[in-house]
């Protein structure tokens, strides 16, 4: 008689591997054989899987059709055994898995399509910080505005994308055509986060992600104002700056800072 | 250790993203939620937050689908840490899982696996159970699941098993009314021998939940309404076991608040039935 770890390695083998050791261990029914049984529990795990990466990935699966998005998800399920006690971190290496897999790696924008849509999923539910506001800026002393450090919210990711990848996924998001996929002549700064209990995404102009960029590092505004002097030119440069930080702060891109 | 025996909630919902809204925003006639755990075992965001509102209102009970109590692997104390730093956030009335392995070296196949129910296994199971109980200094309640396939090596029925897990670990047990049902038709024993089989005096709650019936077999698949049968099966275990914390768990096509919460109203009404001796002219 087997031990009850070995019956479940084999348990576990017969789902994953497609195994067939585990049916001389368990029974036929009085109305079914027991490969249909255990033809469940096969059917179930695939099955699941699929779904969570379905909804984790809607729009991927809009733009690659059903069929071709299947064989992804069936593709990633076998080389990636759920590790997690949550499926909802089960689909977190896709965009990897996309990335280096040969048939996808041709299409770039497949991958950071996914990348998009992994970073949506953990800005919803990643971390809480009261974001800061306009009334606590404007709060600040004149004198104290060179050494005002900045703090990006804790769900804010900064991306890069090579295609029109976020352009895409915009368009069927709202289920309209999406644009053909192109490579960008220049990379495009994206950063996603979490506005209220919603999770949103905004590409940046150069001068911008380089502002926010030297801010997620702890630079003083007064040295972030100088920075975007060198970047485009003086004129203005401190208007440009707080144009940005205004924009940030109207979308909560950024938590709430202790002034000193 | 919390061991007071779990008090008698009434009639619940399994708490889904989908009505948090109308939760919060109207009183629907739900006197306590279920969460699934491992939901919840986030960072931020809109799903802690309604948990913590609707905690504020209503009585809440913490339902794991990941604890894997009969798994040979070893316990993944990362997650027995966050179910009890999310028992603290919730103060649940109890905590439950599911009387079934989920994988074994490091994989969670996210299914609620079933065990052979040998003398070895109840060793196993128990300890664990002990284990658990006191890492987390509170009882655990167990769920009987449903089942597709049974071992050659088992000694014992699935009830003898769930009787001798409550009985020697000192858990209580949630008795999942629609789980007895497919499994007693997959593998062919009585429900009534199953209802019968379990000390009356461990059961603490009830699942009440719809199927898929695919001619030879049954599969627990939570996404349609309770069938007629389930719901005769359901007055039967009212009968038995008295008043029993109730809830309807729907995991798929999850419909509307009020249309379960009308499935609801019928527990509510079978059980009044039960509890008042008048059955009425409508349900002869």
């Amino acid at each position: 008689m087997k031990s009850l770890r070995e019956l479940q390695e084999t348990f576990q083998r017969g789902i994953l591997a497609g195994d067939d050791s585990i049916l001389a261990e368990v029974n036929d029914s009085a109305k079914e054989q027991r490969q249909v049984l255990f033809g469940v529990y096969r059917h179930a795990y695939v099955a699941r899987l699929a779904e969570i990466l379905g909804d984790d990935y809607a729009q991927l699966h809009a733009y690659l059709g059903d069929q071709a998005f299947a064989k992804l998800i069936k593709d990633y399920i076998d080389a990636n055994p759920s590790d997690q006690r949550s499926a909802r971190w089960f689909g977190r290496h896709l965009p990897d898995f996309v990335r280096k897999s040969g048939t996808y790696a041709k299409h770039p924008e497949l991958a950071e399509i996914a990348d998009l849509e992994k970073a949506l999923a953990d800005a919803f539910d990643g971390p809480d910080a009261a974001p800061l506001t306009i009334e606590a800026l404007a709060a600040l002393a004149p004198e104290a505005w060179p050494q005002l450090t900045l703090k990006p919210h804790p769900t804010a990711l900064r991306l890069t994308f090579r295609t029109n990848a976020a352009e895409i996924w915009q368009a069927l998001k709202e289920e309209t055509a999406p644009p053909k996929p192109i490579q960008l002549p220049e990379p495009q700064a994206i950063v996603v986060w979490r506005q209220d209990f919603m999770a949103r995404f905004k590409p940046l102009t150069a001068e911008e992600a380089m502002m926010w960029n030297e801010a997620g590092k702890g630079v003083m505004f007064g040295v972030l104002c100088e920075m975007v002097a060198t970047f485009a030119g003086e004129d203005e440069a401190e208007l440009r700056a707080a144009t940005y930080l205004k924009g940030w702060v109207d979308m909560e891109m950024l938590a709430g800072f202790l002034p000193g | 250790m919390i061991s007071g025996k779990p008090p008698y909630l009434g009639f619940g919902l399994g708490l889904r993203p989908q009505h948090y809204r109308e939760i919060l925003d109207g009183s629907p006639a739900v006197d306590w939620f279920e969460i699934i755990s491992e939901n919840y075992m986030i960072e931020g965001g809109q799903p802690l937050y309604m948990l913590d509102r609707i905690c504020e209102r209503h009585p809440v009970v913490m339902h794991g689908v990941s604890l894997s109590i009969a798994s040979t692997a070893p316990f993944d104390f990362d997650y027995l840490g966050a179910l009890k730093k999310l028992a603290e956030r919730v103060n649940p009335k109890w905590i439950s899982d599911h009387l079934c392995w989920t994988g074994v070296h490091g994989v969670n196949l996210h299914d609620l696996l079933p065990i052979p129910y040998t003398q070895e296994a109840l060793d196993h199971v128990v300890e664990r159970v002990g284990q658990v109980q006191d890492f987390l200094g509170r009882r655990l309640t167990l769920e009987n699941v449903s089942s597709y396939v049974t071992f050659g090596q088992s000694e014992m029925t699935e009830w003898e098993f769930v009787s001798e897990v409550a009985k020697r670990a000192d858990c209580w047990l949630l008795f999942d009314v629609n789980n007895v049902y497919v499994s007693a038709f997959n593998h062919g024993f009585s429900t009534d021998e199953f209802l019968h089989g379990v000390p009356r005096d461990r059961v603490v709650q009830f699942h009440v939940a719809g199927h898929s019936h695919e001619e030879s077999h049954i599969i627990d698949t939570h996404d349609h309404p309770v069938c007629p049968e389930v719901w005769d099966f359901y007055r039967e275990a009212v009968t038995h076991f008295g008043p029993v914390s109730t809830m309807i768990e729907r995991d798929d096509n999850i419909p509307a608040l009020a249309e379960l919460v009308d499935e609801l109203e019928h527990a509510r009404s079978i059980a009044n039935e039960v509890f008042t001796g008048k059955r009425l002219a409508a349900a002869e």
